[in-house]
């Protein structure tokens, strides 16, 4: 049986150099939307692949437009992180959580007293960090598909070969869930100073128009802001056959395992010891990898295996097996930010929640503009709105003349021309 | 053809706050406005005020 257990699991470490090479890229694209579908049910922005290098403060620069943006995160499950600006390093942990113990700012800010408690090991201790609770995921595999990776965890492939079976149907369970955030408000006030500071670089990528001959496309950046992740320790799978199995097969045929066979307990645990041995020299190679960089997700393959992680067999019939991966320190999931847009000469605008805008849920009115102040046209249109019907007025007049702009960025906004106009052809022409 | 919703103003002065606000409001369409510290320059107290059509929250 031992044997038979050692021939099944080599074929896993040789499964996934081989299923790499034969799955399109299309279907690798499946495996990260797949993915990141089931995170996003929990409101959570997917991060794909999952890694530990990444928090609170962290700025990325992003171009895709808003309306791309839905577009993107709808096909593919997940944003681009594109390309990582700066890590800011606003204070707020301490008075954010305070009370809770061993939460500072500084040095020992989180993620860092949870993810290396002692200077001398590099194994995490979580148990006093925010926890987190995801619901139980469902999902289909199937290896002729080329989804037998869906989930980019070792366990998945390795307890289809368990089973011996080309499809199958799943749980998955985040276990040991953890998330911890700085407040908006704090991140706010730490995202303008950096913006204050980096004008003239953030100026380059101000937004520009439509070119008059139409070869030039309007551009907008944006910077994505971190503001809370969720990070998952460990993960359970749980694979259900979706066909039972032919008796007899020809030789050489691998057969399922039957390790929970209670007429024979000392027996069983024999044979759980033994493949969990096998299982953790499988898996051992890959856990030296753990973590990728955020910036590499566009346009690379995914790396379904690489995020290393301990898998242990929990329980396994001829039809269903259960096995339960640990990663060495938890890695982060998905996470929530809000995004500023990046204004001429490198001011950065109000913030857009961006999951808000994702689901729809446009926050803010319109484009973000700069306060002008009141000069002595506004100050005469001011009390002029406020007489009769002068209101419903200068709102027929904005939509035939001034490009339909609200009247609160006539009087402050950058439209001294237009507010001219007003006074001349409305004010006192009506005088 | 009606009105574009207001914009987000930045770098409003505190003395002019209620005014902006007003003029925002004039918009029936706006639910919500969210006064956003920004920084004090030359003494005065700097604001991001933005309306909102959607509840935010």
């Amino acid at each position: 049986m031992k044997s038979r257990a050692l021939f099944l699991l080599l074929t896993v470490g040789m499964m996934s150099s081989c299923a790499t090479q034969k799955m399109s890229g299309d279907q690798l694209a499946r495996v990260a939307k797949d993915w990141s579908l089931s995170i996003r049910a929990s409101q959570v922005i997917p991060v794909y692949p999952l890694t530990e290098d990444l928090q609170p403060g962290d700025v990325f620069l992003v171009q895709t437009p808003i309306e791309e943006q839905v577009a993107v995160y709808l096909a593919k499950g997940f944003l681009p992180l594109e390309n990582l600006v700066t890590r800011l390093s606003p204070a707020g942990y301490a008075r954010f959580y305070r009370g809770w113990p061993h939460v500072a700012d500084g040095d020992k800010a989180p993620p860092r007293p949870w993810q290396f408690p002692k200077d001398d090991s590099p194994d995490s201790d979580f148990s006093r960090a925010p926890i987190a609770a995801f619901p139980t995921y469902s999902f289909s595999v199937s290896r002729s598909g080329g989804l037998n990776l869906a989930i980019p965890v070792q366990s998945v492939p390795v307890g289809l070969n368990l089973l011996d079976s080309a499809s199958a149907n799943g749980t998955i369970t985040l276990k040991d869930a953890f998330t911890y955030a700085l407040p908006a408000r704090t991140m706010y006030d730490a995202v303008h100073q950096w913006c204050r500071d980096n004008a003239d670089y953030l100026s380059q990528y101000g937004p520009t128009e439509y070119a008059a001959d139409k070869k030039l496309a309007a551009t907008k950046f944006y910077l994505r802001v971190i503001n809370r992740v969720y990070l998952v320790k460990t993960v359970d799978v749980s694979l259900f056959s979706n066909r039972g199995f032919e008796a007899g097969g020809s030789a050489g045929v691998p057969q399922p395992v039957q390790l929970l066979n209670i007429a024979n307990a000392t027996e069983s645990a024999k044979q759980f010891a033994a493949v969990n041995e096998i299982l953790s020299k499988a898996t051992s190679s890959t856990t030296k990898d753990a973590g990728s960089p955020v910036g590499a997700v566009e346009g690379a393959a995914p790396q379904p295996l690489a995020v290393g992680g301990t898998v242990k067999l929990a329980m396994a019939t001829t039809r269903s097996v259960s096995l339960v991966e640990t990663f060495r320190r938890p890695l982060v999931i998905g996470y929530l930010a809000s995004d500023y847009p990046i204004e001429a000469r490198g001011k950065c605008a109000s913030p857009v929640p961006t999951l808000g805008v994702l689901e729809g849920h446009r926050a803010p009115a319109g484009r973000t503009i700069e306060y002008q102040g009141c000069d002595e046209n506004c100050a005469r249109i001011r009390p002029w709105i406020k007489q009769g019907a002068n209101q419903q007025t200068l709102e027929t007049w904005l939509e035939q003349h001034g490009g339909a702009i609200a009247i609160a960025d006539l009087l402050t906004g950058d439209y001294a021309g237009l507010r001219q106009r007003v006074v001349v052809e409305l004010i006192e022409a009506l005088q | 053809m009606a009105l574009q919703p207001p914009s987000p103003q930045t770098n409003v002065p505190r003395f002019d706050v209620a005014n902006v606000v007003d003029a925002m409001l004039l918009d029936s369409r706006v639910k919500w406005i969210a006064i956003v510290y920004e920084a004090t320059v030359g003494g005065v107290d700097r604001f991001t005020i933005t309306p909102h059509i959607v509840d935010p929250t």
